[in-house]
Order: C-alpha cells, then structure tokens, then sequence
C-alpha cells in the first residue's frame, strides 16, 4: 500500500507491504542512511527516530504508523537547533557529543543523539540550565547500547549539553568548543557513511543458507532456475559448526535472498558431534577434525599461525613456553607434598564472550567492471584486504580497491579475509552486478567470532618468609569450537619476574563455532586467573596486594603505576577481607596488565596540499580508535594549525600511500603518528608553512620503517614487527556486591595505564574507559550460551547476550604515565589491547575483597554471587 | 508473497466490538504496539497478514467511574505508568520498571498481556518447541538459566507479562470480543497447554482491562531482580500493594510474583500473613519466606528459590517505608 509521510520536513509517499518496520522504510525506501539498525529486537536503540516529537524505535515501529506522522531521523536533527545564532545548524547535543567525544565507532550514536536530544528539549523545558544527575540521564538513554564503551563521554556531553554549554556554537559563555575526533560532525549528523549504507546502481542482494546442524556432510547443491548462488562450503563438504554457512544467493531484494536461501534444497547428512569440552576430550569422542588434512583446515582463534603442536582426537597441545620448566613443576610437587603455605593452586572458568560489532560483517563488492574490482568492506585492514582479496582471486592487486570509509567496530573480528566478503565478491563477479552481502545480528552473534571460554588451573608458590616468587605453572585449555592456536597460559611468560615456570596452552575443539581474535587475544583471560592467583597470596599472606605486585615486577612502568594507584583514595580506604556484613559489601580490587609492543614498518603516509589546504592519507580505517585523528593531530602540530583544518582521507584508492598498518595488534597509532609527522616535517622544510602560496598537489612521503636496534624478534609478520619492551596497565576497582539479590554494580575504576606519551589524548582516553565498560561485561554479564544437544548459539540476540548498558557505567579515572617510551619515534606505543586486559580481573579482586568469596568463573552473575554466598564460601 | 493489511478502523468504525479476523485462510497477526510482533516478523522472515488494531476509537481509552476503571486494550505502558501512579501505583510502578522508555512509549497493555513467550528456543529461528510447531520443550533438557523454579507446566519458560502479575493483585478482569469479565488466569491459563502464551481464540480480541475502583491510600512497590542497571527481563519480578489503617495494620493486600512458572503468581499466603499485621520484621521474613514454598526448581534455576524470597522481602520492605 502507498502511505504519505513527512520526513525531516519533507513529504514523501512510499509503498509499504505491512510487514517491514520505520527503520527498512527510512533507511532502504527513503534512502536515509543516518539511521542504523544494529539489534532488530528493540535492545540497542540505534534505529531510533522521532515520530511526531517520541522518541521511537525503528526496528519495532511497524512502517505504517509513519502514515500522515511527522518523522525526524538523525539527518533532520540538525535543523532543529539551527535557531540559537549557532552558525553550524547543529543542534547543542550533537555539539556536546562532538566536544566531549561521546562516541567511538559511531554505530549506535545517530540513536542516542535522537533520543538524547528529545531528553534535552524536554529537561530544558522543566529545569533549564540544571544539570541532570547520571541516573536521570541513565534512565532517560536505557533503552540504547554502545558496544564501544563511550558511556562516559556520553554522561559528559548530555550534562554539558542540558547545562547550556554547548547553546551556541563555539561554545557558549566561557566554554570553548572543540571537536576532538575529526569525524565526529559526520558521525553525530548521521552523515558517515559505512559499509552498511552503501547502495550502488543495479546492486543485488544476497544473503547466507546456515547449517542447523552442528556436523554432517553436505552433498551437491543444485540452485532452482534462474537463481544465482555459490556453494561455500569446502572440498570436503562437511559442516562442523551449527550456524556454518553452506550457500549464498542473491536476489534482486534482501527479503527475496533470505527466502530463497531459507528455501534452498540442501543434502545433508548428518554426523555424530560435540559440544561440551569435557566431553570433546574423552577417549571415543566424535571427532572435529579426523584425518591429519582435515586439522590443517582448522581456523586460528589469534593474530599469527598457530604454533606447532601434537594431535590427541579433539586435544591440540600443549604448545610449551618454559623457562626452568621442569624445576617449577619439581618445586610445585614438593610444596604441594609438603602443604606448603606459599602454594596457592586455584582453578578458573571464563564463558566465550562475543565481539558482537554494532555494524555487522557487510561487504558490496561490485565487479561490473571486469577490469576493475571495487570492495566495500567493514574491516581492519584495507591494506591487507586488498592483498588477500587479489590473492584469493587472482589479480593485480592494483585492480583491487577496498573502501572502508568508517568502520562500525571490529574488537578483532574483521581482521581477515571472511565468508561474506568472498562471497559478494564471488557473485558479483558471476553476476557482473554489484552485490551487497550483509550479516543480520543473529549471524553475526553466532559465527563471527568470540573471545573462547576457558579453563586455567594456577600454581604459583611463594616463599613462606619473603613471598619473592619460586616457580610459576599455568595450564590452560582454551574452548575455541572449531578453532585452535589459542595462546592464553603463555602471556603468563612476560610478568612477575624471572623465576623458573611453565606455561601450557591446549585447544579442546568441538563443533561450535569459532573463536577469534579478540582485543587483547588471551590477555584478559589469563588475567582473570593469573592476577586472582595473586590477590589470593597476598590474602594470604597477609601482603598488600600491591605491593607484593611491586615487590615481584621488573618493569619500571608498572612500577610507576603501582605507586600511583597505592596513592589512591579508593585503594587506601579499602576495607579488610571479608570484614563487612550488612546486605551491600564494598570492595576494591587491584590488577595488572601487560601488553607487547606491535609496529607496522611498512606503514606510509602522504601529505600533501590541495587548493591551499592540508591532506594527510594513507591505506588505513577508523573503527573508533581515533586513526583519522591521529593522522590530523601529527599534520598539524608540524604545520601549527587546527586539527579540523587538516583533511584526511583513508584507503588506498584516493591516497597515493602503498601500505597502510591494521586497526589490531595495538599497532595502528604507533605506526602513523611519527610517519604523518615525518612527511609533514619534510613538506614544510620544502613549502614553509604558506600553504596558500604552495603549489598545488605539492606532496611528500613518508615511511616508518622499524624501530634501529629495537625489535625483539628479528622478523616481520603480516605487517607487524615486534618491538622490545611491554606496555603497561594497573587498574583499581570498587564494587558494591548486594548480597541479598546477588547483583555487582561496579562504583568506580581508575586505570593506570604507561603506554608512553598519548597522541590524541581525549580519544585516548575514551578507548581506555570502553577497556573498562568491555572489561565489566567479561566480569559480569557476557556469557555465549549454547544448546548442548545441537550447539546452535541460543544468545544470538542482544536480549540474551548482555553486554554493558550506560547505568552500569562506574565513574572512571584514566590515568596516563607518560615516561618510558622515548627511544620509539613518537615517543608513545598503542592502547588497545593493554587497556583490556586487568579491568575485568580487578573487579573479581574486589568482589573477594568485598565479601570473603572468590568468584572463579566468569560471569559472576547473580546465580553464581548467590550460589558463592551461599555455600559458606564467605569468609 | 502478498501480504494484506487490514486495519480493523477501515472495519468497524465503531470499536473492537464484534471484530472479526479477517476472511480466508492464512496465517495472520493482530498488532497494537507491535514491539513483539515486528521482532518475530524479522526473525523469522514471516509474511502473515496482520490486523493492525491501532486507531480504532476507544482503542486506548482511559473511563474511570464509580465501578472501577476501564483501560482500552490500546492503553500504552508508558501511560500507564505516567497516568495511573496516583490511583493504582502497583500497576503504573509494574509498568514504569519493564523494557525500556521507547519500547513502553509504543507497548500496549493488551500487547503485554498476549505476547509469546521470551524462551530463547521459541525465538530460535532453528529450533521447534512446544510454542512453535514442536512436540517438546528443548530447553528441559537444555539451558534454562531463566526459566521457571515453579515447574508445573511442560514448558520451562515463565510467561513474559509483568502487567498480568501487576493486574492479578488488583483482581482485575478482561474484556475480548467474544467474552466479558475474564480473570487474568483465564486469559493466561495455568500452563497446562504448552503450545500458548494465552488462551484467547483465533478470532478473538482482546479489547479492554477492567480495573475495580482505586483503593484510598494504597501503597505500592515493585523490583526486579536483574543483573544489570535496567531494561532486562526478571529473574524474579514482585509487586506489592497494601492499604493499612492509622495504626499502620495491614487491612487489604496484594502480592504477586513473575519470572518463576508458566504463568504469575498471586501469592495468597503471604498475603494471609501480611493481612492484620504492621508490616513487623518477623512478618516480613516469614512472609518471604513463604513466597518459595513449594518452588520445585530445575537443574539451572535453583538459584531462584533464594531470590524469590529475596525479591519479595524487597517489595515488601520497601512498601513499608
């Protein structure tokens, strides 16, 4: 039926079928992009719209109540907050976003601007120039998630904006108005374009038939006439995960491709499978891989190949990292024969937790031109991706091009070639049409990676009298599905000392789906065991659980961080173990992080000046972590203007630059900063700062290259070189355990974090507080649930899996130790990774703290709190 | 595919009296808010005609009069919770508490009560349970983090309806197309027939929730236990209301509780316990206490026996004041 409806002031008729929601309306018949559809359910917000002045939901507003309605999307929010003499048209909330850079990726911002703009005009209109407390505004945006974690910079930018800071822009009054993160204009207007929202001419859509079994063989698939699809499976036609994709097709509508996908006429087999670890590693299990080929088709759940290592049916390892091995494991023995107080023995559990990226795995790859391949793709790395897409499709590379001009998050899953970027590309090569392939959020929370479940048994014997560390064991067994090459009892390695210990890493496959890389790969993990195992011998012992760290630690940058946080109000009024019993029992907990230190030598940057203004680019992505920003920042310090006034454009097409590093690895910075300030240093020794008088398209280059004499392994891998020296992290936590509901809400957290000097410190700061709201969902809410009988993925919407809403946010403290790094250009090493790793461990520290009971399996949710409580665990 | 929408004003002008489905064969829908409906429409990728019920007159109007208080079908949760917090605080605190702002600004009160089940099987586009075409219940078997601890049905999931819990206190009754005066537990029945979420016919309507009059100087509370900040269906759900006289003795009360058995639970002995008293601590925790009883939990939800209990001793310490 055709409905008449108006929208940003415009009156538009469209045709509607009855079943479809205001967000397919908007977005696919009206062609308005700014706003995303992330969950489908109604839990994120990210589809929300102003529907005669409410807030509404896109996903769950049938299309036909936008019928003689008056309709604000993201696009048309603007306008309305033009009239306050500001200039820009924007309305005081987007302005706040921008200035206190409540946003990262910029997924889930169109939503939360709408809804917090309707919050603001409402607040003003009742209260003025008052600034609303957290909870009021936790309360008002509660039905909107941000994957990336920028809750506080959301706190900050409503407050400020419903304080009447932001009124005017530029600021109004004493306040001056910057915009942080170079993007941030096209992100809080909802004109960013990601993958998601590109349409081209003539474009297909396709979509993926799933395995709903979790093994079995395939036979010939035969399409119906006339329906154009790809077999996706491998030669050896065996299905091993449930939710493996097995075919696509595309159709000239989305609707049409899933039909016909759900449609398809599959052979299929089924064969005996696995689910349960426990089980997967019993003499006479059914086996994931059978025959020593099959293990060779097994996926890596890290950044590298996996090491070498034996074959038991589902059990893969150990890989080995020793030093003294056998004298820690001869120590560990007699202790233990002995009773000895200094052996503390704990076993620990984590639950796989999902990436789960607001803008799911999308690719249009349009091969129309059969000269001329053209990637549109949501990933990490356009660089690599050009690469591997002319590898895997045999090609010049330079008649590749990969566009991601902003990326909806990755957290380490779109560091690769995946199945949905072979299969566009693949169809629109039969098809010579554009082909537009896009993950719905129940594909995407099932088989496109999670940070694998675990268990890790911990020795660590001290001595009795001066508690200086005697040998170290750690065993774990990662639970990655399909996937092996874990490496999580390893990084146990790189702390503490150089004191005879073993660390052993085994993947136990099964048929579920497959692990992946995923910010800080094994880190938090290891962690969660490691730096409980700690806490609990400075319980112990009676030690401050920091101290005994700085008694122990060899890095001087985290010895800094350790007096730091020892400083703490929050740490020095801490309360005694188990001292406390009234139903709410507060706690502070202490953890700390490592990380290694990753450079892309290869990396090359171009600045150049166009019609009198400033362009830096090179072959690079921003998923939220602040690359274009860096890349204004470096440009503009040489030349001693505003960021905003330098452009920047990405990817290799439109930037003259050969190589450009991964957004993973905590790599990406490291590599741009000095290489964008050395091709601006040498384009101002060349044109002086006239930029007017420069003649156009003037340019030089710069590559980083590696660090003289720095690298702690001689050799460079898919982009990264090892640097020497670790990065570092201390963070403090403070919970509150309600110990009748068994709910944790975490107050407050400080995060030490020595990384060397910060480039684009707002930002910086913003990934480090996402650390902190990714690190609180790992502790208590994420949890990947499958069905044991048929391993289908039953957390597969955002109901089920929790992840972190705005009113769980603490109030959290950055701190940046800027020391230690001068000998690498620059003077500052990356953030991601190393910021992610202790949060979630010093939360479970001071749940101990809190209340005598130590929680060994992650999540602590309620159940488990209260099972812990229950069973006398309290001390 | 065609799909056929039919609004059920272009129908009967007049209002949810004597509407029918809509002719022929086929599967259908009705929709309100259609924050259930649209949800499953994308999941599931279904074409089904839907009667959209929304501006038909009356379809969320409030009438109070001397008998009570007549809520349309259409009646938004978030009105009723902004609307009725002086006269019926149990349901507008019950209202104000679940989803979250968006989804009450468009969830309706007839939508709440008639929603299907939040089981993560049922809404599993590949799995078949009880509820969608199957002859079993997967999760009895599988994971069940959040189902029931009252188990006496042979699905495990608890019904999703807060409302209906909220509105069991208040003894209100239900009002569809074909039949006037229901009780909630015959709308929603006991579980006994796993296949439904309620027990309205195909071809029925819900239209209206009648609501006896406000009780003067009724005192409510209502928590849900969840593991985050909000916006997250219960564990375990309570509500309280109570009217007490001068000398702050309990005269009239109402319990409930949801997130525990295939359908909300009244509690009348806890309300026996609570009735006569003066909200004492020895009430409180023996009234707790006696929410459990009986509780027959599963493998994965015996963590539940102790919130029930915990849940219930917050309502009621928190309506005491």
């Amino acid at each position: 039926m055709e409905l008449t409806t108006t929208v940003n002031d415009e009156t538009r008729v469209v045709e509607v079928d009855g079943t479809e929601s205001a967000v397919d309306l908007v977005r696919d018949g009206l062609g308005l992009t700014g706003t995303k559809l992330v969950c489908g359910s109604g839990v994120c917000g990210a589809c929300t719209m102003l529907v005669d002045g409410e807030p509404v939901l896109g996903c769950l507003t049938p299309a036909t109540r936008l019928r003689d309605a008056s309709v604000t999307t993201v696009e048309g929010i603007a306008r309305r907050g033009g009239d306050d003499g500001g200039g820009d048209d924007l309305h005081p909330v987007q302005r706040a976003f921008a200035h206190h850079d409540g946003l990262q990726c910029g997924y889930c911002t169109p939503g939360f601007v709408v809804d917090a703009v309707a919050f603001h005009d409402r607040w003003r209109a009742e209260h003025g120039t008052d600034e609303p407390d957290r909870q009021a505004v936790a309360e008002a945006l509660a039905g909107h998630l941000c994957r990336c974690g920028a809750y506080e910079g959301i706190y900050r930018a409503v407050a400020a904006a419903c304080r009447g800071e932001h009124d005017a822009a530029g600021g109004s009054g004493e306040h001056v108005e910057r915009v942080e993160r170079v993007e941030a204009p096209a992100k809080v207007t909802g004109a960013a374009v990601y993958t998601t929202d590109v349409v081209r001419p003539g474009m297909l859509h396709a979509a993926i038939r799933r395995s709903d079994h979790a093994a079995g063989v395939v036979g010939p698939i035969t399409f119906p006439d006339g329906v154009l699809g790809i077999d996706v499976l491998g030669e050896d036609r065996r299905v091993r995960w449930a939710g493996q994709p097995i075919a696509v097709v595309a159709a000239e509508t989305q609707a049409e491709a899933r039909r016909l996908a759900r449609e398809l006429a599959v052979p299929f087999t089924p064969e005996p499978f696995v689910i349960d670890p426990d089980e997967a590693a019993r003499p006479g299990a059914p086996l994931v891989y059978a025959t020593k080929a099959d293990r060779k088709e097994a996926p890596t759940a890290s950044e590298g190949a996996p090491m070498p290592a034996p074959w038991d049916g589902n059990v893969h390892g150990p890989s080995r990292a020793p030093f003294l091995g056998t004298l820690a494991k001869r120590r560990i023995r007699s202790a233990r024969s002995e009773g000895r107080k200094g052996l503390v023995e704990l076993e620990f559990h984590t639950a796989a937790q999902l990436h789960t990226a607001f803008e799911p795995h999308a690719c249009v790859a349009d091969w129309s031109d059969p000269q001329y391949l053209r990637v549109w793709l949501s990933t990490q790395g356009v660089a690599a991706m050009r690469l591997e897409i002319a590898d895997h499709f045999d090609l010049d590379p330079t008649h590749v091009e990969v566009v991601a001009e902003h990326v909806g998050g990755g957290f380490g899953a779109k560091l690769g070639l995946t199945m949905e970027a072979v299969a566009a590309i693949s169809l629109s090569r039969l098809s010579r049409r554009p082909v537009r392939l896009v993950l719905d959020r129940h594909e995407e929370l099932t088989g496109t990676g999670n940070r694998p479940g675990s268990r890790s048994r911990v020795s660590l014997l001290v001595d009795d009298d001066t508690q200086a560390v005697r040998a170290l064991t750690v065993d774990t067994d990662s639970h990655a599905g399909i996937a092996v090459g874990n490496s999580v009892a390893a990084l146990a390695m790189f702390l503490y000392d150089r004191t005879p210990r073993l660390a052993r890493d085994v993947d136990v496959v099964t048929n579920a789906p497959p692990g992946a890389p995923f910010r800080g790969p094994g880190g938090p993990t290891i962690a969660w065991a490691l730096e409980q195992t700690v806490d609990e011998t400075a319980h112990r012992f009676g030690r401050d659980p920091i101290e005994l760290r700085a008694q122990w630690d060899g890095n001087p940058k985290r010895q800094a961080l350790y007096r730091w946080a020892s400083a703490l109000p929050t740490w020095q009024g801490r309360p005694a173990t188990g001292s406390q019993t009234g139903r709410y029992r507060r706690g502070v907990g202490v953890a700390a992080g490592n990380w290694m230190y990753f450079v892309d030598p290869d990396c090359e940057v171009v600045v150049r000046v166009e019609a009198g203004r400033l362009v830096v680019s090179t072959a690079v992505q921003d998923m939220g972590t602040g690359s274009r920003t860096v890349l204004a920042r470096a440009v503009a310090g040489v030349f001693d203007v505003e960021p905003t006034a330098v452009d920047v454009r990405l990817g290799l097409a439109n930037s003259g630059a050969t190589h450009g590093p991964a957004s993973g690895g905590s790599r990406t910075t490291v590599s741009l900063w000095s290489t964008a300030v050395d091709a601006a240093t040498s384009l101002r020794a060349r044109i002086g700062t006239d930029l007017a008088g420069a003649p156009d398209g003037v340019s030089a280059t710069a590559k980083r290259g590696g660090d003289r004499g720095m690298r702690a392994v001689p050799v460079t891998m898919g982009g990264i070189q090892v640097g020497r020296g670790f990065s570092a992290a201390v963070h403090v936590s403070e919970v509150e355990v309600d110990t009748r509901t068994g709910k944790t809400r975490v107050l407050r957290v400080h995060g030490g974090i020595a990384v060397g000097r910060i480039h684009a410190p707002v930002l910086a700061r913003s990934q480090c507080e996402g650390s902190v709201i990714q690190g609180i969902g790992l502790a208590l809410y994420e949890n990947q649930v499958l069905d044991p009988h048929t391993g289908l993925t039953l957390t597969a919407n955002l109901e089920d899996y929790r992840i972190p809403q705005l009113g769980d946010t603490p109030e959290i403290d950055i701190h940046f130790h800027e020391d230690g790094w001068d000998r690498v250009p620059g003077g500052g090493v990356g953030l991601g990774e190393v910021a992610t790793i202790s949060p979630a461990a010093s939360v479970g520290n001071a749940i101990f703290n809190a209340t005598g009971w130590r929680p060994l399996t992650l999540p602590v949710r309620p159940d488990r709190l209260l099972e812990g409580l229950r069973a006398g665990g309290a001390r | 595919m065609s799909v056929t929408i039919l609004t059920a004003y272009d129908q009967r002008p007049d209002g949810l009296d004597g509407l029918d489905g809509p002719d022929g064969t086929g599967e259908f829908a009705y929709r309100a808010g259609g924050t259930d409906l649209q949800e499953r429409l994308r999941t599931t990728g279904a074409t089904p005609h839907i009667l959209d019920l929304t501006g038909v007159p009356g379809f969320a109007a409030v009438e109070r009069t001397d008998d009570g208080t007549t809520l349309g079908a259409g009646v938004t949760v978030a009105a009723l919770a902004r609307d009725l917090a002086g006269d019926y605080p149990a349901l507008a605190l019950t209202a104000g508490g679940l989803a979250t702002p968006q989804v009450r600004t468009a969830a309706t009160i007839g939508g709440n009560l008639l929603q299907r089940t939040r089981c993560w099987y049922f809404r599993h586009p590949h799995t078949s349970c009880f509820k969608s075409g199957g002859d079993s219940c997967p999760a009895r078997d599988g994971r069940h983090l959040y189902g029931n601890v009252f188990d006496t049905a042979p699905c495990v999931h608890p019904h999703p309806s807060s409302l209906a819990m909220a509105l069991l206190t208040y003894a209100a009754t239900v009002d569809t197309t074909q039949r006037d005066g229901l009780a909630v537990g015959e709308v929603l029945g006991d579980g006994s027939d796993p296949t439904r979420d309620h027990l309205l016919a195909d071809d029925e309507v819900l239209t209206r929730v009648v609501l006896p009059p406000p009780a003067p100087g009724e005192q409510a509370a209502y928590f849900r236990s969840i593991s985050r900040f909000e916006a997250e269906w219960p564990l375990v759900e309570a509500v309280v209301r109570v009217v007490r006289d001068d000398a702050g003795t309990v005269t009239s009360c109402g319990v409930a509780i949801g997130g525990v058995a295939p359908v909300p639970l009244r509690l009348a002995a806890v309300e026996a316990l609570l009735t006569g008293s003066t909200l004492d601590d020895d009430t409180v925790a023996r009234a707790a206490a006696s929410a459990a009883q009986g509780a027959n939990p599963l493998p994965e939800t015996g963590y539940k026996v102790a919130l029930v209990e915990a849940t219930v001793r917050e309502v009621l310490e928190r309506v005491r004041g």
